[in-house]
Parts: C-alpha cells; sequence; structure tokens
C-alpha cells in the first residue's frame, strides 16, 4: 500500500518504545478495552443491584431468571460463603459484638460489596451526586460505603478534618527576613495595600491586557519590580508604552531587541525622559532614528550601550545635545572616548545633571572637558581608568559654586587639595559623596566642615575613608581618613538637617567621638539612613545613643560591629546585619537563629 | 451616626450603594480617608462621619475595608504575609490604593 511509509510528528516516547519493539498503539488499545470492559461489568453490576433493591423482601424465584442469571447468583452465594469462612470475616464480626448476632449474612453482604468495588482506573458512579468518575486511589468512601467522585470527595474531606497546621522552626525565616529588612521593608506591620497590589499584578502580569489609566509613578515601580524579575518582554512592554506619557523607565531591556526600542521611540513621540538600563542591542540606527524624528529627549539615562559607536555619539550631541538636561551613562567599555567626551561638552551646554559611571575610555581629559560645563548642577563621577588629582581640582574650581550634589567614588589618587577646593569653592552642596580614598586626613575633613559657608548637608556619604594597612590596624599617629575629628566635625555642621550618613568602614572613628557625636542632649531630627558598618566600637550603648539621638531613624546598618548584641529597637526602626543579636522590638522578641 | 464626628466608627459608601461601617482607626491608615475625616478640615465627611468613595465600587470597597482590618489586626506582629488579594481585582485595587493613599 502506499503512503505507508508516511507518517506524522514521533514523539521521543514513541521512538524510543518502538526500539524496544513496544507498540504505543498496542497499549492504548489495550487500554481502551480495559476500561470498555470495567464499564460494561459495572453497568450490569448497577442492574444487579437495582433488581435487588426492587425486590429486597422475598428470594427472587428461580422461574423467573435466566440461565446466565442464575450462575451468577450461584457464584455470588459461593463467594459470600467464602467470605464467611475468611479470617477477616471473623475479625470484623468479633468486632461487632454488642450488636445482634444474627446478621452474618448481612455483614457478608457488605463485605462482598466492599471486594466488588472497582479498582482505581475503573469507572464507578459517584454514591452521593451520581456523576460517572473514573476510580483513583485518592476517591474517598461515601457515607454509606460506596465511592465517591473527585468533587464530592474533595468537599467529604473539607467537612472532615483539617490538614494539620504546618509548623515553622522559629530559624526559617532568618534569611527571609534580612532580604526584606535589605529591601527596606519594615519587618513588623502589614504592607501598604498599593505594594501588596503592585506585587500582585507583577505576579500575573502575563495575564494583564492592559494597565488602563496608571499613574507614572506606580507604573515606575511596576517597571522596577518586572526588572527586577527579569519579567521584561516585549509583551510586558506593550504595557508600558503610552502616547501621551513623556517619561519611560525600564530597568532591564535585555530581554528586548532593535525592533523594541523602534517601537518605544514610535509609539511614545511625545517622550522627554528616556531611562533605559541593560540596553545592550541599542544600535546606531536608535540614535540616527531619534535625530530623524527629531525627539525632544531631555533626560537621556542609559545603561551599557555598547554597540552604538563614537561617531553616532558625536552627532547624536551635535544634533540634539542642546536640549539635553540630563545625561546618564554607565558601563561603557568600546566607545565613547575623551574625544566624545569633548564634543558631549561642547553641544550639551544646558546639562544639568551628568552623572558617568564605569566608562572605561575616558580620564583626565574628560575631566577637563567636564570643568567647562557651566551649568551643571549635579555631579556624579567614577571613573575607571586612575585619573589625577589637577583636573579633579580644575572641575571643582571652574564648575564647584554651582554644584548642588557632587558624588565622586573612587578616586583613589585624590588628596587633600580636593577638600580645600571643595571647601573654598562649594557653597550650594546638599550632597557629598566622597568615598574608597586613603590620602585625606582627618585634619583636613574636619577643616572642610569647620567654618564652610555651605548650608547643613542632607545627604553625606564617606564610606571607606581609611588608612589601609594590614600591618597596622590602628593606622598612623596622624589619622588618615575620616576619624574621629572628622567625624564630630561633620556631625556639628551638617547633623540638623543630615538625611543620609554613610560612614562605613571609616575604622578609626573612636568610642569617644561617637559618644560624643550621640551625646545625651544632641539630636539629629532628619537622619533616616545610618550606615555604620564595620565600625568594631559601636555597642548595645552606642547603638542605643544613636537610636535616642535619631528620632526618625528607620535604616541602621551595622554589618561587623560585633560589639552589638542586645538591642532594644524603637518602632519603625530596621537594624540590618547584626549577628545572632536579640533585638527587642518594642516588646516583640525576635532571637535571632541560625 | 450622623453629626457625630467623635464616633468609633466611620460609614464608607461605594459608588454603587453599598456601605461599610468599620472603626475610625482602621479607616484613616488610608491618608485620604484620614484627610476627609479631620475634624478640622470641616469636610461633610467630618461632620457626618460617612464618606461617599464615588470611584470605588462595593466589590472593590469590600477588599479595601478587609484591607484596612487586617493591617490593624497585624499592626503589632512581625513577619506578617501580604493580604490575599485575587488577581482579577489586583488593578482595580491597585487604583483604588492610589486614591485612597494607602
Amino acid at each position: 500500500m502506499y503512503g505507508r511509509n508516511i507518517r506524522g510528528p514521533h514523539s521521543a516516547l514513541t521512538d524510543f518504545l518502538a526500539s524496544n519493539n513496544i507498540s504505543a498503539a498496542q497499549i492504548r488499545d489495550e487500554y481502551d478495552r480495559r476500561l470498555a470492559d470495567a464499564t460494561r461489568q459495572a453497568a450490569e453490576e448497577e442492574e444487579a443491584a437495582a433488581m435487588d433493591q426492587e425486590e429486597p423482601e422475598y428470594e427472587p424465584t428461580p422461574e423467573s431468571e435466566s440461565p446466565e442469571d442464575k450462575t451468577k447468583k450461584r457464584k455470588r452465594m459461593q463467594a459470600i460463603e467464602n467470605i464467611k469462612k475468611s479470617k477477616e470475616f471473623a475479625r470484623r464480626k468479633a468486632r461487632r459484638t454488642g450488636e445482634p448476632d444474627d446478621d452474618d449474612d448481612e455483614l457478608a453482604n457488605t463485605m462482598m460489596d466492599e471486594k466488588q468495588r472497582p479498582n482505581p482506573g475503573q469507572l464507578d458512579n459517584c454514591e452521593l451526586c451520581g456523576k460517572r468518575f473514573t476510580v483513583t486511589a485518592y476517591s474517598k468512601t461515601g457515607p454509606t460505603g460506596g465511592l465517591l467522585c473527585a468533587d464530592c470527595s474533595k468537599k467529604h474531606a473539607d467537612g472532615g478534618k483539617k490538614a494539620p497546621a504546618k509548623k515553622r522552626s522559629s530559624g526559617i525565616g532568618r534569611r527571609q527576613n534580612q532580604s526584606k529588612l535589605l529591601d527596606g521593608m519594615s519587618p513588623h506591620g502589614t504592607q501598604s495595600l498599593l505594594e501588596t497590589c503592585i506585587k500582585k499584578v507583577a505576579e500575573h502580569i502575563d495575564d494583564v491586557e492592559e494597565f488602563g489609566d496608571l499613574p507614572p509613578p506606580v507604573m515606575h515601580r511596576l517597571s522596577q519590580i518586572l526588572s527586577r524579575k527579569r519579567a521584561v518582554t516585549s509583551k510586558t512592554l506593550d504595557l508600558f508604552l503610552r502616547p501621551t506619557h513623556r517619561e519611560i523607565n525600564i530597568y532591564d531591556c535585555a530581554s528586548l531587541d532593535t525592533n523594541d526600542y523602534h517601537k518605544i521611540l514610535a509609539s511614545m513621540p511625545a517622550l522627554t525622559r528616556l531611562n533605559l538600563r541593560f540596553v545592550t542591542p541599542m544600535k546606531d540606527r536608535i540614535f540616527q532614528y531619534i535625530m530623524d524624528r527629531d525627539m525632544n529627549i531631555q533626560d537621556l539615562h542609559l545603561d551599557s550601550p555598547n554597540l552604538v559607536t563614537d561617531e553616532c555619539w558625536r552627532q547624536f550631541f551635535t544634533k540634539l545635545g542642546p536640549r539635553l538636561r540630563s545625561l546618564k551613562l554607565w558601563n561603557l567599555d568600546s566607545a565613547f572616548d575623551d574625544e566624545t567626551m569633548e564634543i558631549m561638552c561642547k553641544s550639551c551646554s544646558g546639562l544639568e545633571r551628568l552623572k558617568l559611571k564605569y566608562l572605561w575610555k575616558i580620564g583626565d581629559k574628560a575631566l577637563e572637558s567636564i570643568a567647562t560645563l557651566k551649568n551643571l548642577e549635579h555631579l556624579s563621577l567614577h571613573f575607571s581608568q586612575e585619573t589625577s588629582p589637577e583636573p579633579l581640582l580644575q572641575v571643582i574650581t571652574e564648575i564647584g559654586p554651582k554644584l548642588r550634589s557632587l558624588s565622586l567614588d573612587e578616586f583613589p589618587l585624590a588628596d587633600d587639595r580636593l577638600l580645600q577646593h571643595i571647601h573654598e569653592h562649594c557653597h550650594h552642596l546638599s550632597k557629598l559623596r566622597f568615598t574608597k580614598n586613603d590620602l585625606c586626613m582627618d585634619k583636613e575633613l574636619a577643616a572642610l566642615f569647620r567654618g564652610w559657608s555651605n548650608p547643613p548637608l542632607r545627604f553625606v556619604d564617606f564610606h571607606g575613608l581609611r588608612d589601609v594597612d594590614m600591618s597596622n590596624p590602628a593606622g598612623p599617629a596622624e589619622p588618615v581618613g575620616l576619624a574621629s575629628d572628622g567625624f564630630i566635625a561633620l556631625m556639628e555642621h551638617s547633623g540638623s538637617r543630615l538625611e543620609t550618613l554613610n560612614i562605613a568602614s571609616c575604622r578609626h572613628i573612636s568610642y569617644a567621638a561617637y559618644e560624643e557625636a550621640f551625646s545625651e542632649h544632641k539630636r539629629y531630627p532628619e537622619l533616616k539612613y545610618l550606615d555604620i558598618a564595620f565600625q568594631g566600637v559601636v555597642d548595645d550603648f552606642l547603638a542605643q545613643s544613636i537610636f535616642r539621638c535619631c528620632p526618625n531613624l528607620s535604616r541602621l546598618v551595622v554589618f561587623g560591629c560585633f560589639k552589638i548584641r542586645d538591642l532594644r529597637v524603637p518602632r519603625g526602626v530596621n537594624v540590618i546585619g547584626t549577628m545572632g543579636a536579640k533585638l527587642n522590638v518594642d516588646g516583640i522578641a525576635q532571637k535571632e537563629v541560625f | 451616626m450622623a453629626n457625630n464626628t467623635t464616633s468609633d466608627f466611620v460609614t464608607l459608601v461605594s459608588s454603587d450603594g453599598f456601605e461599610f461601617v468599620i472603626s475610625r482607626s482602621a479607616a484613616c491608615v488610608s491618608g485620604t480617608i484620614r484627610r476627609m475625616l479631620d475634624p478640622a478640615s470641616k469636610f461633610s465627611e467630618a461632620l457626618t462621619g460617612r464618606c461617599n468613595l464615588e470611584t470605588l465600587s462595593g466589590v472593590v470597597l469590600e477588599k479595601v475595608c478587609e484591607y484596612f482590618l487586617y493591617n490593624e489586626k497585624h499592626k503589632d506582629q512581625t513577619n506578617v504575609p501580604d493580604m490575599d488579594v485575587p488577581p482579577e481585582l489586583c488593578l482595580e485595587l491597585l487604583m483604588a490604593a492610589d486614591y485612597l493613599d494607602t
């Protein structure tokens, strides 16, 4: 027969079975046959049962039965006799003491019925609802001994006993608790309804067809959560595309492709703020598109657009640079060199915010260019190349007077002169970050804050300003980095307005300095976040003093502060990083268990 | 209930006319409702202790009230699990939560 060799798609299992000489078709046929047999058998039983019910009082006369029925009847009688002889029967009978003894027949009959109950895989009618169903090992027995279908089984079970409550050992949640703390969530009380809902929506994002009229802040939060779950795909991206919205924030674009970027730009013509992270597939033609459309992008925040060439960057800045208000770029290693930087600084004269982090190809020259950005108010730099201190001083001298935030991450060669320049030229700072440096002296840091015309700072991050010398852990005689004097000066200058303070691993701040800064009558009313990680001197007493002096504290980071053993934590404060310490929150005790 | 600004209970009315009477302290978890009911505001809501929430349907408001009570019940506990929100109500509830500032 032709066509014999044409076959449909095969599953791997079918192939395997065929190679072992097992035919899937045969298995199926046999299964069908078994099923049919079971159905027929069940139907016959039903008939028999119906007949029993019709004539419950007297024995049916032999004449009214066909020979077939007769044999069946005889077989049943035989089976009952067998049951009566069985051990099981004797056992059951023994259990039924106290009841009339003359119902041997009845007992034998029920046992017979039980025996005839269909096995798993066969069909039966549900005792309660009468529905036909396949018997499984989980089918429950109904009130009169028959089997129940899945639905009735479930209901029946619910009506009975509930599953025993799961036991939780007190230590199990620790990791989760710490994770929540690091996410900034309070360990007591409930989360806000908004947050609960946003999380739920993010969980079921695949079922969402449209967000409707969600306000931008909520969209932003949703985008953050989805990005964190790495759930932003072409499909979910559509939910965020609103022709009328002026901004888009997607923190994980790794699963988007070039077309998706086109889609964003094409469907949101009013866009002024483009904030995309992990944009590896972004290419020149996306920028070309922005230029062709003459889009009014004012805020451009891109993380790792590494396929965009220097040529394209330069073209873009020349053409649309004047409109840019803020530019933030991260992780560029194959393009964006000093020359591009120069063109950028020339063209983007209106730039107010500039953040450049981990740009591998820029160095001293770039700093010189930055010094020409006269309108800059916020500057945040983290260079990968080592830069010499002089260009940085030039930046501070030139644009320092207008700066409102200054963030210098890891400039290992910057020295005391930088601090002097900041003291001299910056008068409007509210945020200052200067980290991981071991050249600046404590006395210069103190001098920075003493008699500084700058109003109190709101945000200070000095983490890692300390001497690193393994052979001399106490540091040199004249303290390097932020130490006692600098710390006291800082708190005196900015304490009244300070909201965030990070002095992690500034190891040379003494106990006495802490005692003075957090003494009885000092108050830091605005302080919300305090990071004092790896400050070995802080103990329970100091921590308690910190709580007293900072009424609005919501987060205290104390990694590596091993002297903190037993704390009474005020409500609303998250203490992060304790090791096996006992924390008492308003009478709620929680001992960390490992 | 009317004319009693100091009553411990307030009535929240949904757009389709369902009324929920819950304790004032629980309802004031919501910033919006708290400002509505602030006696200093002299809003009619503050005077009558009755808030008409025209933007919320009964189904949503019921869930919102459930949250208020859930919040009240668990405010002194640590590690409270999130309240269970049915996925189909989620977006509506999200809008409601945004409006109510909860």
